[in-house]
């Protein structure tokens, strides 16, 4: 009986083995296929990007970075105006992000009620999933007036005299511009950052908090002096994801920066981004012409950029995985 | 198990001889922490049954029992710590010196710096060894440097790691061993100057010799300071308390001298227990 058994077992599994063997081969060569695909597809991205900017590179060489000259009917591109755009609008959509991200993430691990976390929380995520042209709409038909009526002027008035930073808050309030888009951006990648915070403050152990609540700190205290150290790291990567995400923004800023290729002290002057200047101008672009070819280069620039800072995001986040 | 076969074994386990007899002699002091009539609510399990006990002062007053019995959920009660979370409460009165300290309006944070805990673990902060301990002074005083610097080599002396970490102050308390951190978090919990020091199973973490230096250590630091020990291991409470509780199932079953409770226990439940019949 016992032989029996063992006999049905063995045969059975034997001819179940040959099948799975082949399915095993078929599903590995898929699911590898799949994998080599991506790599195939970020490498070609690369290439194609390289090579159809090629020619503006070799007709403008290294100067083609901080040349601010944009003029189609000369056939002269620079990239220094929309390299600024970008760099700027991201780093003070950083600066007005991370502070309301914080906020919400330390509402929602250690101050909002548990009945309320979850709603809250989900609203955050949920700002992730409205599509970049609302935004762009949304900061256009309502934010950029709001701005010109209500705050830009009195910034200017006040802020505007200072010496020194005074420049930066000075000219017309239009209601569009370089803080108008960092703001919208802000907004947009908010809950990026805030996710990625919430998730990593509660990834502290409970007994380090209770070890600094138990000397006696406030709620305040425990946060800047255990939970913000514990996870400074983690905190960093969060925020390159979302200097990531600020940084090829396309549609939103288009709508509200005011694409002008200068180069302006005012935060309220009009500017563009790499994003948005391809996306405004490739339309107008000819075949095989050198302002193709420029835009195709800054394409490849955003790239880069983009390429070290979320490179350098995941190497920040992974450190906390692994620690 | 008579009064001298007691004593000669837990003589054996530790050095301090007199200490020891001295205590089993000795009368306990007057209650510096009194719980009455403490019923405590985990949402709506009740973990706490009526628990009445004095825990006297400038003496180790040890709570044994089985996993899940109510011992750490009792020292939790006295600092308050379960108050970080909803849903958890706890009623009747905990006194210390006189003052209900479970009642709603008591400063939480002036309460924590009176009634210091060390955890089952060690917790050192990710700062140097004088910031972890010079951290939590700050909350509560202003010193200028230098009185800063007598009260960390104050709180490191008297936690008996002043000699292996004078010399690395301003290093990383992550790269201290693992008794060493349990040793820091004494002096930062003393470093407040409090009145009670709660441990929490202090030494479940740590090697024999780590936990022998412990065990050193709370017996010299119950001169000034009133002392509560949860602990699962009897010889612990046999080496270190001058009172010991015992509970059972949210229930305070037996307290008494240490001496008393472990030779001549009034209740079967405890006798089962001490003598390791189950637990």
């Amino acid at each position: 009986m016992q032989q029996a058994t063992t006999m049905t077992l063995g045969a059975r599994s034997a001819s179940g083995r040959r099948g799975s063997q082949l399915g095993d081969t078929l599903f590995a060569g898929a699911c590898q296929a799949a994998g080599g695909f991506v790599l195939l597809l970020l490498g070609g991205i690369i290439v194609e990007l390289f090579l159809g900017g090629l020619p503006a590179f070799k007709a403008f060489g290294l100067p083609f970075l901080w040349s601010t000259e944009w003029d189609p009917v000369s056939e002269v591109f620079g990239a220094g105006v929309s390299i600024y755009g970008t760099i700027v609008t991201a780093v003070l959509s950083i600066l007005l992000a991370v502070p309301l991200a914080f906020g919400v993430a330390f509402t929602l691990t250690e101050l909002a009620p548990p009945w309320l976390r979850r709603p809250v929380g989900t609203a955050v995520e949920l700002l992730a999933a409205v599509p970049s042209i609302i935004y762009g709409m949304w900061g256009f038909f309502l934010i950029a007036p709001l701005m010109a009526q209500y705050v830009q002027p009195p910034l200017i008035d006040s802020l505007g005299e200072l010496p020194g930073i005074g420049a930066l808050f000075q000219g017309p309030p239009f209601g569009t511009g370089i803080l108008t888009a960092a703001l919208i951006l802000a907004i947009m990648i908010l809950p990026f950052i805030a996710a990625t915070m919430r998730d990593v403050f509660e990834q502290v152990p409970p007994v380090y908090k209770e070890s600094a609540y138990g000397l006696g700190c406030t709620t305040w205290e425990v946060m800047r002096n255990v939970v913000l150290p514990y996870t400074r790291i983690s905190v960093a990567g969060g925020i390159m994801l979302g200097l990531g995400r600020a940084l090829g923004e396309t549609m939103a800023v288009t709508f509200v920066i005011g694409n002008a290729n200068r180069i302006t002290t005012t935060l309220f002057g009009p500017g563009n981004t790499i994003a948005s200047v391809v996306a405004l101008e490739f339309g107008e672009s000819e075949t095989g012409s050198l302002k193709l070819s420029s835009l195709l280069a800054l394409g490849f620039i955003l790239f880069v950029i983009s390429f070290i800072v979320l490179a350098t995001s995941r190497f920040l986040l992974r450190s906390r995985l692994k620690g | 198990m008579s009064d001298q076969a007691m004593d000669d074994k837990t003589a054996a386990a530790r050095p301090n001889i007199n200490a020891m007899q001295a205590r089993s002699g000795a009368a306990l002091n007057e209650a510096k922490l009194a719980i009455k009539g403490l019923d405590f609510f985990y949402g709506t399990n009740k973990a706490l049954k009526g628990i009445h006990l004095d825990i006297p002062a400038r003496q180790v007053t040890g709570m044994i029992g089985p996993s899940g019995c109510g011992k750490s959920t009792l020292l939790r009660v006295l600092n308050r710590m379960y108050s970080l979370y909803p849903g958890q409460r706890a009623e009747g009165q905990v006194l210390l010196d006189g003052q209900n300290i479970i009642e709603d309006g008591v400063d939480l944070n002036a309460l924590r710096s009176k009634i210091g805990m060390v955890f089952q673990k060690p917790t050192p902060f990710p700062m140097t060894i004088y910031e972890n301990i010079a951290f939590g002074v700050r909350l509560h005083e202003r010193l200028s440097k230098s009185q800063m610097d007598e009260r960390v080599e104050w709180a490191l002396t008297r936690a008996a790691l002043w000699t292996e970490a004078k010399d690395r102050l301003n290093t990383s308390a992550m790269g201290l061993s693992g008794g060493q951190q349990q040793r820091l978090c004494i002096a930062r919990t003393i470093a407040v100057r409090p009145e009670v020091i709660l441990f929490d199973e202090p030494t479940s973490a740590l090697d024999p010799i780590s936990t022998l230096k412990i065990e050193e250590l709370i017996d010299e630091l119950k001169r000034d300071f009133t002392i509560a020990i949860v602990t699962h291991n009897m010889q612990q409470a046999a080496r270190c308390a001058d009172q010991v509780a015992f509970f059972y199932l949210g229930e305070l079953i037996e307290v008494a001298p240490a001496a008393q409770l472990f030779t001549a226990p009034k209740h079967a439940k405890t006798q089962e227990y001490i003598t390791g019949r189950f637990g």
